[in-house]
């Protein structure tokens, strides 16, 4: 019986990631759970320069989860490589570094900076679907060809394992992963925060500083399911599931939609010890129900005629 | 390793028509929580909702919050009965520091009086001298003017109305006090922002130490989302500020480092 997976050339010891933004580079949450029982940690949304990320409110409850408008607050990539990456190496968990640049000229500078540190990363995500910056990420990641064309440079420039993370704000989610694919990506990463709004009626103003912000947690996951079984029928390289996943069960419908991994996240900011408690579900359930290779799970959907 | 605990509501004291004080067993939270720290607590919607601790019994094994209705979270937590279960993430962040502290003026407001309570139970177990001034609105609001009167020796209030104590608000007393009583003195706050921040450059005009515990709207609370940021003083040149976690570097910080 076994929980590995794999995606792409990456082996993971289980599908559970914990997803970008929701883990820093795992120190805080390290006091909940050993991170060496999980498949990988995503780090926090890195930029070239340090971000200080947006001013004021940046969180708003919702039902079933949560809009946030951080804004990319990170100490940037060389901050990262002098003081976090190791970290996150011996925490036994799987690396996965979250890179999102303003520009195409900053995704190039700090995957430069990152290829040489290979042996210690199991892979470079694109983030192309940060919301709450005003360039670079979402809007590049709004458009196939851009996508497309900037995947197929930074694969020139490393042999790292790269996912492109996709933004569900788009008309076709289909669309922008065959551009990923096209540019030479190993795996996408599906979905992003949904970009939304929460007002407040007493003020009428938005009640985000930054006016919208990303939507989150358990209210997004039939739409990411649908946009993962969407790209998993459009290409054929591994996608990881991400949305809203909160329970085992909720990652076996990823797996069965067609993902080979998950990323969970905002469930984490309200119960902390979910994700290991997950993985020891997920080999509960392979056993109760003679279940040899949880990875066989992937893709299994049959859709009713 | 921490835990997310299962905890059970013991006992829930109205107080006026939009507080409560919620005692729960907790003897995790119970034996280590120090003042100005606080617990993430569940209520019937998504995230958790963060309250200062209010006082913790180390033999009974419970700790207490002081509630407010301010929404709909707030609202179910003191509609809770008691026996009803909950789920808490706690203690967290930093809490007021004692060390070298010779005497305490404490100053509260708003639900900020809660985690002054703690503050005073300590500084009472621990000998440290003490003097409390709480600002309340009127007379019909001022919760826990009971609990502090008998416990504290030094306790002086004010309110906006008039009617009970020094009629202002904090700053009123604070204006009267002489400068040879205040040597030596650290200040703890909490309380709405426009309150710390005059108390605070208050302390600065006489020297005197000043720690604020701020608020900001939490997720996680146990810093990994970044949402609950304040604006820090940057030490770097050059940089005006840098956000800081409330709920983990904070909530308390030093008055000085704090751009308001």
């Amino acid at each position: 019986m076994s929980i590995s997976v794999k995606v792409g050339q990456v082996n993971l010891k289980n599908p559970i990631i914990l997803a970008s933004g929701t883990c820093g580079f795992g120190r805080e949450l390290a006091e909940y759970m050993d991170l060496s029982k999980l498949g990988a940690l995503s780090s926090k949304g890195l930029t070239l320069l340090p971000r200080d990320g947006n001013q004021g409110v940046r969180v708003a409850e919702t039902p079933s989860g949560m809009l946030n408008c951080v804004g990319l607050q990170n100490p940037g990539v060389d901050a990262f490589l002098a003081t976090e990456l190791d970290y996150m190496v011996e925490s036994g968990a799987g690396v996965v570094v979250n890179v999102a640049g303003h520009s195409n000229e900053d995704y190039i500078s700090m995957v430069e900076k990152l290829d040489p540190y290979k042996d210690k990363i199991d892979a470079l995500e694109l983030n192309f679907s940060c919301p709450n910056v005003k360039e670079g990420c979402m809007v590049i990641g709004s458009s196939p060809k851009a996508i497309e064309a900037l995947v197929s440079d930074l694969r020139k420039r490393t042999d790292l394992p790269l996912w492109v993370k996709l933004t569900p704000n788009v008309t076709s989610i289909a669309e922008t992963a065959k551009g990923a694919e096209a540019g030479g990506a190993d795996a996408i990463v599906a979905i992003n925060t949904m970009l939304g709004m929460a007002i407040d009626i007493r003020t009428r103003r938005p009640l985000l500083h930054n006016n919208t912000g990303g939507l989150s947690g358990p209210c997004v996951k039939p739409v990411a399911l649908r946009m993962v079984h969407d790209i998993y029928d459009a290409v054929n390289i591994p996608v990881v599931g991400c949305g809203g996943v909160s329970t085992y069960e909720d990652v076996l419908e990823f797996m069965i939609a067609g993902a080979s991994a998950v990323e969970l996240g905002t469930i984490t900011l309200v119960h902390p010890t979910r994700p290991v408690e997950i993985v020891s579900d997920l080999e509960k359930y392979c056993e109760m129900n003679n279940i040899e290779e949880l990875s066989s799970l992937t893709g299994t959907l049959e859709l009713w005629r | 390793m921490k835990q997310e605990y299962s905890i059970q509501l013991i006992r829930k004291e109205l107080l006026g028509e939009t507080c409560a004080v919620l005692t729960f067993a907790c003897p995790e939270i119970a034996d280590t929580a120090k003042p100005g720290q606080f617990v993430n607590l569940s209520c019937a919607y998504f995230l958790k909702r963060p309250f200062g601790i209010m006082s913790v019994d180390r033999e009974a094994k419970t700790f207490s919050v002081g509630v407010r209705k301010v929404g709909k979270g707030t609202e179910k937590i003191i509609a809770a009965k008691e026996g009803e279960q909950f789920t808490v993430l706690g203690p967290l962040g930093n809490g007021f520091c004692f060390d070298g502290v010779k005497k305490l003026l404490l100053v509260g407001g708003g639900t900020g009086i809660f985690p002054i309570f703690f503050t005073a139970q300590y500084a009472r177990e621990n000998g440290i001298p003490c003097e409390v001034v709480n600002g309340y609105r009127c007379k019909q609001d001022s919760f826990l003017y009971d609990q502090f009167a008998c416990s504290c020796e030094n306790f002086h209030v004010t309110t906006d109305a008039g009617d009970l104590g020094i009629k202002g608000n904090v700053m009123a007393y604070l204006e009267s006090m002489n400068e040879s009583e205040l040597e030596g003195t650290t200040v703890m706050v909490v309380g709405p922002g426009i309150m710390m921040r005059k108390v605070s450059e208050w302390a600065t005009v006489h020297g005197l130490t000043c720690f604020v515990s701020l608020e900001q709207r939490m997720a996680c609370g146990i810093g990994a989302c970044l949402v609950c940021v304040c604006k820090i003083k940057a030490e770097q040149e050059g940089k005006e500020f840098v956000h800081k976690r409330c709920c983990k570097d904070g909530p308390v910080f030093r008055a000085e480092e704090v751009i308001w």
